[in-house]
């Protein structure tokens, strides 16, 4: 559905969206981007054995995941800018949550600006984010 | 233990520059693998067949810093990027990158003292024309005395 400028208002929620984050996607991704050997990605003995959880989900695939929510919640809509911090590892194979709310609204430029979040099963903040959108 | 002091010389001063082809098959793998449903991103037949707009995150410059830059130690980890994108990628675009070091500043957390290194990549197309810029913020923490 082509969502509209003047139906966006201020606090509204982007519909809540389950990634795939299973081994086979990260390990797909991984291969796209050149990091299929990166065993802290692919592997969850080898990351484990570095220390981590298991394997971790690349950062650079958490902001294509929320570019994607974002197309999802507003098909053709033109991402400007995409700001994310990774601020702790999101352990693949888990139930991650994307959430997204409408902070800014600019008629002028139809545009608005979104706060995003990936959080874990715990709940907890791993990637955090701000978008530019032209809708 | 206190903050090692980088010379501010190094802002702004280009250190590297690579071509990278963006590809179909390079496209879709990364649409794909991000969740990307949307034809544009997804159909090579769509008339408006491009990257998705995060997909220049992917490419890493020849030299992460420059040369003769200091020592920081091997402790660090990637604190997030940042794309602005300024126009689309397409199949057999050739994209030219040129870095180099937006910002530099420090930050004390629970682990102790950062150094935050903002590395910049700005990516132009086949025809001079900008389209994309990629802000990568790198974290180094120095070694333990």
């Amino acid at each position: 559905m082509q969502r509209r400028f003047q139906d966006i208002e201020l606090g509204d929620e982007l519909p809540e969206y389950a990634p795939d984050i299973s081994l086979s996607a990260v390990r797909s991704f991984a291969e796209a981007v050149g990091v299929g050997r990166v065993g802290r990605f692919t592997d969850h003995e080898q990351a484990r054995r570095e220390g981590l959880p298991g394997a971790i989900v690349p950062g650079i695939m958490s902001q294509g995941i929320l570019a994607a929510m974002i197309h999802k919640w507003a098909p053709g809509c033109q991402i400007r800018k995409l700001d994310t911090v990774f601020r702790a590892p999101i352990v693949v194979d888990s139930q991650a949550r994307c959430r997204g709310v409408i902070t800014e609204t600019e008629p002028d430029a139809s545009s608005v600006d979104i706060d995003l979040t990936i959080v874990n099963e715990a709940g907890e903040t791993r990637v955090l984010g701000t978008a530019t959108v032209r809708i | 233990m206190a903050l090692i002091s980088i010379d501010r010389k190094w802002i702004g001063q280009e250190f590297d520059v690579a071509e990278f082809k963006v590809s179909e098959k390079g496209i879709l793998a990364f649409a794909r693998a991000c969740g990307e449903t949307e034809p544009r991103f997804t159909d090579p037949s769509h008339p408006d067949f491009q990257a998705p707009p995060t997909f220049t995150s992917k490419y890493v410059s020849r030299r992460i810093l420059p040369e003769a830059f200091p020592d920081l130690g091997a402790r660090g980890f990637d604190a997030g990027k940042t794309v602005e994108v300024l126009g689309p990628l397409r199949p057999n675009d050739t994209l030219t990158a040129r870095s180099k070091i937006a910002d530099i500043y420090e930050k004390t957390g629970r682990s102790g003292p950062m150094i935050f290194i903002v590395h910049r990549m700005e990516f132009f197309n086949q025809d001079g024309q900008p389209v994309s810029i990629v802000d990568w913020r790198l974290v180094r923490q120095p070694d333990p005395e």
